[in-house]
């Protein structure tokens, strides 16, 4: 399989997931949506990182 | 077609997050382009880094590393101290995370990358790290699942410097750390080596740059490895092959929360896109670049390194961006912890390696050790 082949299977995939997981998802709510910036928003960060405690 | 071009899906992209999703996270693309962009225009690798110093006596690698922890910290620590919102990566210590980060070191020799690595790399094209990436994925997914069970092995709270001994104290503590390390690789490399590699220090200005930004954007450290998770596990979990609430990881509200709402509401996974896409387009520039074809051995090798890779992961709390890079950058002991065991895991990865690839004149991993 060329490079080029493989980069688009690559892609082909990653898009398609991406898509899928869109329709498959709920609608985000964008009243709810947190400020553009974190810092100095006053609003607590929700996202997750790998160094997240778990237990 | 002009690479300007290949611009306009980037744009597309942010703008559908712009609309849809979250100015935030459409900020988050532009900076994990940025990130992606310097690491595949300077082919900033931790991987490779500790490879030359460790079999060729090379410091410039590994220089380029610590001046981007010193950097980072630099920036980081008096933002954690200013902005309540914004979060260290603190993970806490134990028996699993540091057996994690020896298996982790071990594996990204064999895996020609780490997670940034793998993220670029297939960004660019490169077969191997092309193979490896689903696996990382699965891996990583799969780790996860473990976590409680290795977690019961002991585990300690979480310490963040900047809260201990304040950011004064944090950052002389960081320097000093940063410090000795540099006396060990100088200790090791001996006179007379060039120590600084031009598009390796730049590409450390860089990627101090954007991993703040990043830092100020999301509230949260650079992290790569847990949208490679979540990515997996919603795969799983939507074709009916895996009930989350049977896992004690994916049940907590914020995991079951990443896993039920859309993928671009991850801050991890827009900046893996954002590195994915940024390398793409630098790979344009490259596409002279003979391809690798790979030996069934060399598959087989990516294959099981990948997922171990991914797995180990999980158990490190991190891979060289979310345990070194932003765990040391923001004060959390597990950084510093996991570079030692990490790096002693690479010194067995890198004999396997040798062992396993050198003889092939063929390798993808010989390509991969050029960049």
């Amino acid at each position: 399989m060329s490079h080029k082949v493989q980069s688009m299977v690559f892609w082909g995939v990653l898009i398609t997931f991406l898509a899928w997981d869109w329709m498959s998802s709920p609608t985000v709510d964008l009243r709810k949506e947190p400020s553009w910036v974190a810092a100095g928003s006053g609003q607590a960060t929700q996202g997750a990182h790998c160094s997240t405690p778990s237990k | 077609m002009k690479r300007i071009v290949w611009w306009l899906p980037v744009f597309a992209l942010s703008a559908f997050l712009l609309l849809e999703v979250a100015v935030r996270q459409a900020l988050l693309l532009l900076i994990g382009v940025g990130l992606g962009v310097v690491l595949a225009q300077a082919r900033f690798g931790f991987t490779t880094g500790w490879r030359l110093l460790l079999e060729r006596r090379d410091p410039q690698g590994v220089a380029a590393q610590l001046l981007l922890l010193g950097l980072a910290s630099a920036a980081a620590m008096p933002l954690l101290a200013s902005f309540g919102e914004l979060h260290a990566a603190l993970g806490a210590p134990g028996l699993a995370m540091l057996l994690g980060a020896f298996v982790f070191g071990l594996a990204m020799q064999l895996a020609d990358g780490c997670g940034s690595g793998t993220l670029y790399k297939a960004g660019l094209g490169i077969s191997y790290n092309l193979l490896v990436f689903p696996l990382f994925a699965l891996g990583s997914f799969v780790g996860s699942l473990h976590l409680p069970f290795w977690n019961g092995w002991g585990q300690m709270q979480a310490v963040g410097l900047v809260d201990e001994f304040g950011v004064s104290g944090a950052l002389l503590l960081t320097a000093v750390g940063l410090l000795l390390m540099a006396l060990g690789v100088r200790y090791w490399v001996g006179p007379g080596k060039v120590w600084w590699h031009r598009r390796w220090v730049w590409g450390a200005v860089g990627l101090a740059f954007f991993a703040t930004l990043n830092l100020l954007v999301a509230g949260q450290p650079w992290g790569v490895v847990y949208g490679f998770g979540l990515w997996a596990g919603k795969v799983f979990a939507g074709l009916g092959l895996w009930d989350p609430s049977t896992s004690v990881f994916w049940s907590q509200p914020a995991h079951a929360q990443r896993l039920s709402e859309t993928a671009f509401l991850d801050v991890t996974t827009i900046t893996n896109l954002g590195i994915l896409w940024g390398a793409f387009w630098v790979s344009l520039r490259h596409r002279s670049e003979a391809p690798v074809k790979l030996t069934t051995r060399q598959m087989w090798v990516g294959v099981l390194a990948g997922f171990v890779l991914g797995y180990s992961s999980r158990l490190a709390l991190g891979c060289n961006v979310g345990a070194m890079l932003s765990g040391i950058s923001t004060g959390s002991l597990h950084g510093w912890l996991w570079v030692p065991m990490a790096f002693a895991g690479s010194v067995v990865g890198v004999r396997w390696r040798r062992s396993l690839f050198e003889s092939s004149p063929d390798s993808g991993l010989v390509q991969g050790a050029r960049t």
